[in-house]
């Protein structure tokens, strides 16, 4: 199997994933396209890391995974606070700050 | 065919990497006192807490000063942490900068008179308007604030001596994190303030995801994550180049993020506007100073032998982002926006600097850093101070006739101000001209158009300036406007400090140019 | 590398699934059969299921704060495996690394423990 239809996968849902930030406007699906680019980005590193035969791209994995879970533990209570003091979780609600 | 598990078992005669202490000194002690921060959150009562996290961070970022002055005498320029880690002069310079506005930035966490109970409210997610809220109103507010500070002034001081892209990326997240939670937290405002920490967030992981795919590419391309390895690559490697500058592409849209370049500036006045003021100047000040940081070591050590295919990229970056920061900030009504547009524009300046290419152009990004640092840590507390009876007065038909009412607190901000504008005898004309002048070293077509732009965008950008100024001291007051808080010593500390910096680098700035020249040589 | 390294796994298998198939087949065997409603009901604990879920398949709030904080305690996991794969060539730096690592991850589970994170009421 040739390593290169997993990066042209990769950049595929990394742009499925870019896409979707810009188009949706619920919060939470933005997060989750934002997950979807990250691990995107986890197989594009993992597959060339195969490429070059070292680990590093492994290693960044592990810990791109890490500071996905922190990323989304900090984002999910961002926006549960936001959802509690005013009970809605799109962005568009989200609009005191215009000028 | 080599399998993983093969790869694996080669790779396990590992080579144990050695560790400087004292020149990680830094980062281990700002981590440390954030831990140490926690656990005071854990078990210390509620009422000592306080006081117990606002020394413990100030004594924190004290002893973190002090590693930092041992380590530049010390210890020659080394890697360390298997070249993880550079400790350079730009790192070290920019580590001590990043603490001491840090501390300034503090006292205007820590300060308690203006608010009752401090600027942050203790629980965040508390229905507005309800019985809760109003009784949390006269609650002593969140001390978390000060760990998660901690915590970030730790990821920005390893963010600017990070020598390979894992740990890079690592720092960004960890001085970032924290500062989407501390813009949640206003104590007024709450709903303006929740909903800056989301678009904060939101933006902010869309760009560290594009860092990390510019990583893999970089990665595909160079096979190694170290930035001199990416150096090594950019000339004699035979991958595909589309691979080099797709993931230069992508850092950069991050890196720009962070440094709040057009077009990737949209959140900031939002942003600035939202979180609270102590947090805004933390934010316009330290963040600032470490993404120049790390963008400088990006192009100067990884970059460098490509720096004709990016220059006009950049270059164009940096034009455009003086224009719109220069040309918005003429239509703003709020101080902070205002401000938020003055720190886009000033992040343009910083690019012109940073795109000289030469010894000069880091010494005069470090100089500006420091610089522009305190005269906006200063502006904000400024604004922290003008308030009437829902808070802060930020709209600037508010501020007509402040010169009457408060000359003392007036002629600090129109000082401030000049400064912003670039006029003589304030460090804001100091470090242009250091920044012109070495994009003008370099004489490329580029530098001189930036240059242009420059000087052009400074003369627009003076007259929101100039007239807050006449605002303040030509207009008649308004009804009932707002009033100079009765602030403890810790605004004013903050304030007179600031403004003390931004007058001795004006009029005296040879000693902290001396020692940023001294200091910009980054180690490849 | 040769397959007799799998051998121990293969084993591991055929042990569970003997276990799981006399286990089943025992108590078909030896235990007593007695009829009545309640063994006809979906196996689950506590009420009923319902068709429809009590405010329209939403749950309270509080799982999410449980969800995230295990989360986080769960991922951290993630960098035991390579540690622990690599044991013997790290050995006592890794092991005091790792000690550090797993205290500093205490230290937030001493912060959430206090403020109550882990209170169910």
């Amino acid at each position: 199997m040739q390593p290169g239809y997993y990066i042209v996968l990769a950049a595929l849902l990394f742009t499925i994933g870019a896409v979707g930030v810009l188009i949706r406007r619920n919060a939470i699906v933005l997060f989750m396209c934002i997950e979807l680019m990250l691990n995107a980005s986890n197989l594009a590193l993992v597959t060339f890391g195969r490429i070059n035969g070292t680990l590093d791209g492994q290693i960044m994995a592990f810990f791109v995974m890490v500071v996905a879970a922190a990323e989304v533990v900090v984002g999910l209570a961002i926006i549960m606070s936001i959802f509690r003091t005013r009970r809605s979780a799109s962005v568009d609600d989200a609009n005191l700050l215009r000028y | 065919m080599t399998t993983a598990v093969d790869v694996l078992a080669q790779e396990l005669q590992i080579r144990l990497p050695a560790l400087d202490y004292l020149a990680m000194g830094p980062m281990l002690v700002l981590f440390g006192g954030a831990c140490l921060g926690v656990l005071v959150e854990a078990f210390a009562t509620r009422r000592s807490r306080p006081f117990l996290q606002f020394w413990l961070s100030l004594i924190a970022l004290v002893a973190a000063l002090v590693t930092v002055v041992r380590a530049a005498n010390n210890s020659p320029q080394a890697f360390t942490a298997d070249t993880a880690i550079a400790v350079d002069g730009p790192a070290l310079f920019l580590q001590g900068t990043v603490i001491v506005l840090g501390m300034v930035a503090l006292l205007l966490m820590g300060e308690r008179r203006i608010d009752k109970g401090g600027p942050f409210v203790a629980r965040a997610s508390v229905p507005v308007g309800g019985e809760a809220d109003r009784r949390q109103a006269r609650e002593s507010g969140s001390t978390e604030v000060f760990p998660l500070t901690l915590f970030a002034l730790g990821g920005m001081t390893l963010f600017v001596a990070a020598n390979d892209l894992l740990t890079m990326f690592v720092a960004l997240e960890v001085f970032s994190l924290p500062l989407y939670l501390l813009c949640a937290l206003a104590r007024r405002r709450r709903l303006i303030s929740q909903e800056a920490a989301l678009k904060y967030f939101l933006l902010g992981a869309f760009a560290s995801a594009f860092f990390v795919f510019g990583t893999a590419l970089l990665y595909g391309f160079a096979g190694t994550l170290r930035l001199g390895g990416i150096h090594t690559a950019a000339l004699g490697s035979t991958a595909n180049p589309l691979l080099l500058f797709g993931g230069i592409a992508l850092i950069a849209v991050a890196l720009l993020f962070k440094v709040a370049a057009v077009p990737f500036h949209v959140w900031t006045p939002d942003v600035y506007q939202g979180a609270p003021t102590p947090v805004t100047a933390f934010m316009a000040a330290c963040t600032k100073a470490a993404a120049i940081g790390a963008l400088l070591r990006v192009l100067y050590v990884a970059l460098d032998r490509v720096r004709w295919d990016i220059e006009p990229v950049i270059g164009a970056v940096a034009i455009l982002t003086m224009l719109v920061g220069a040309v918005l900030a003429v239509t703003q009504t709020d101080i902070k926006r205002l401000l938020a547009y003055s720190s886009i524009a000033n992040a343009g300046y910083l690019l012109v600097g940073a795109l000289a290419f030469s010894r000069e152009g880091v010494s005069s990004s470090l100089f500006y850093l420091a610089a522009y640092g305190f005269t906006v840590v200063a502006a904000f507390a400024v604004v922290a101070l003008v308030r009437d009876e829902d808070g802060e007065a930020t709209h600037l038909r508010r501020w007509a006739g402040l010169g009457r009412r408060s000359p003392v607190v007036a002629g600090l901000f129109t000082f401030l101000l000049l400064a912003f504008a670039g006029i003589p005898l304030t460090s804001g004309f100091t470090s242009k001209f250091a920044v012109f002048s070495a994009a003008l070293g370099t004489s490329g077509q580029w530098q001189v158009a930036m240059v242009i732009a420059g000087v052009v965008t400074s003369m627009v950008l003076a007259f929101p300036y100039l007239r807050v100024v006449v605002m303040m001291w030509l207009s008649e007051p308004v009804e009932n406007g707002p009033m100079v808080a009765n602030a403890g010593t810790l605004t004013w500390t903050a304030l007179w400090v600031g403004a003390f910096a931004t007058l001795v680098l004006g009029v005296y700035p040879a000693p902290v140019l001396d020692l940023a020249h001294k200091a910009a040589e980054f180690l490849q | 590398m040769s397959l007799s390294a799998y051998v121990p796994i293969l084993f591991l298998f055929a042990l569970a699934a003997a276990f799981a198939l006399f286990s089943v087949g025992v108590s078909q065997i030896v235990g007593p059969k007695r009829a009545n409603r309640a063994k006809l009901e979906a196996y689950e604990c506590g009420i009923e299921p319902s068709p429809e879920p009590v405010g329209g398949g939403r749950f309270p709030v509080r799982f999410f704060l449980v969800a995230m904080l295990f989360i986080v305690f769960d991922i951290e996991i993630i960098f035991l495996y390579p540690w622990a794969v690599s044991f013997n060539a790290l050995g006592l730096f890794g092991f005091v690394e790792m000690l550090l690592f797993i205290g500093t991850v205490l230290i937030a589970y001493a912060y959430v423990w206090r403020r109550g994170g882990l209170d169910w009421d």
